[in-house]
């Protein structure tokens, strides 16, 4: 029955483009699963993971916030930035995590304290899809 | 007269330009590659984001949102996107011309004011020397071209919109179509135009559920349209510079080619006659010697 198309774009590629049985995704107002004829949505979505189930196929995204759009079966996500939690560099995630935390604690007068913590955010996030979903598999 | 040491002089001269073109379309050709694979995977994205704005957007927001209204225009922003470097056959010219046919016919004979945003090095030497109204510029972003400039710009560009500062805003840049060919494309960033061709009021009259609520939807897709849009624009005309270089440094290599070879033809004629006029007076002196015994 997988009659629902799904697009993930992001600026710098398209990351999916393909028929899914459904998707699980972070909305601002709470995460919610999208099946086949749903009704058209527009949701802003924040950052935490994304799952895209096709038949016993399961795939992880690490997704930093964007916009959701569902209408007739088709489903477009608008994403700032997205990866495959196989392709999560944790080493990276780690060394911006950290970075984040240092400028936090500094409380430098320049600092972009919103900025700061957004990126602090995406760390975290990429750290923790990838430890929950490489624990699994072994 | 051209001696045989001038000719041979200029033919080495030629050949060390050849070289030097030669590395130059190269170079562009290995940069191209990676300016036209991020173009061609950033393009989705924005159109993408365009065509959701205007699916979302009805007649109400058209009226009410500051930066669909069309107001009445006084002080039109023009940013002009060149390269900052030459070498690239009429790349920049392209531009700069067009910007100046548009100020001309569409602000000057209409009474309107404009203020002029340069992107790229040879656009704002251009226009700063004619003294025309440059607002800003940015020289060099293109050497490690980064989204946050983009933002930065596109950021100035709306607040100086809705401040009131100017009532439109242009951007003229270089379309990247295929290797062989760029377009001067001329758009209108703001106001933000819809495609009034599309089924717009049909989807959106569609009831659509607004997570969190359309308003805070819109606030948050606008500006990352705009700055989507923007850094289009600028990689567009990233790759079409380093596909103008390498199709003009092609044409000089070749060229060089060409003259090289009819260097070394003369080369060859003058060294004939040079040899042919020394047997000739060899042969005539030993006939004047013959003769006059």
């Amino acid at each position: 029955m997988s009659d629902l198309y799904l697009e993930i774009v992001s600026p710098s590629k398209t990351v999916f483009k393909g028929e899914v049985d459904s998707i699980t995704v972070p909305g601002t107002l709470g995460k919610f699963q999208i099946l086949k004829n749903h009704a058209p949505i527009v949701s802003t979505l924040e950052i935490g993971e994304l799952r895209i189930r096709n038949k016993s196929e399961i795939r992880f995204f690490a997704i930093s916030g964007g916009t959701i759009e569902v209408l007739n079966n088709k489903v477009l996500i608008l994403a700032d930035s997205i990866e495959d939690v196989d392709e999560i560099d944790l080493e990276r995630a780690k060394r911006s995590k950290e970075r984040a935390e240092k400028r936090l604690q500094l409380k430098d007068k320049d600092l972009d304290v919103p900025r700061a913590q957004a990126s602090l955010a995406r760390a975290l996030n990429r750290i923790r899809l990838k430890e929950i979903h490489s624990s699994k598999r072994i | 007269m051209a001696t045989l040491r001038d000719i041979k002089q200029r033919i080495k001269g030629v050949k060390n330009t050849q070289q030097i073109t030669k590395a130059m379309k190269m170079v562009a050709a290995a940069k191209l590659r990676r300016a036209q694979d991020a173009i061609i995977n950033a393009r989705p994205y924005a159109k993408k984001i365009q065509s959701l704005i205007s699916d979302l957007t009805s007649d109400d927001d058209i009226n009410s949102n500051p930066l669909f209204i069309q107001r009445q225009v006084k002080n039109v922003a023009i940013v002009v996107i060149t390269a900052d470097r030459g070498l690239c056959g009429a790349f920049n010219t392209n531009i700069i011309r067009e910007a100046n046919r548009f100020i001309d016919e569409e602000i000057l004979k209409e009474n309107l004011s404009y203020s002029l945003f340069c992107v790229g090095k040879k656009g704002k030497d251009f226009f700063t020397k004619r003294n025309f109204n440059v607002v800003d510029s940015f020289v060099g972003i293109f050497s490690s071209l980064d989204f946050s400039f983009a933002q930065r710009l596109s950021d100035r560009l709306i607040t100086g919109y809705i401040n009131g500062e100017f009532d439109k805003v242009i951007v003229i840049f270089n379309e990247f179509k295929s290797i062989i060919q760029q377009k001067v494309v001329v758009e209108q960033y703001l106001p933000i135009l819809v495609d009034k061709n599309t089924n717009r009021n049909t989807k959106a009259s569609l009831n659509y559920i607004y997570e969190p609520d359309r308003k805070s939807i819109f606030d948050f897709l606008i500006p990352k349209n705009l700055r989507a849009q923007l850094w289009r624009f600028l990689l567009e005309s990233n790759a079409a510079e380093f596909a103008a270089r390498m199709t003009a440094m092609d044409n000089a290599t070749t060229n060089a080619k060409e003259l090289i070879r009819t260097l070394n033809l003369k080369y060859n004629k003058e060294r004939q006659a040079s040899i042919t006029k020394e047997i000739l007076e060899i042969v005539s002196g030993a006939n004047a010697l013959k003769s006059s015994q």
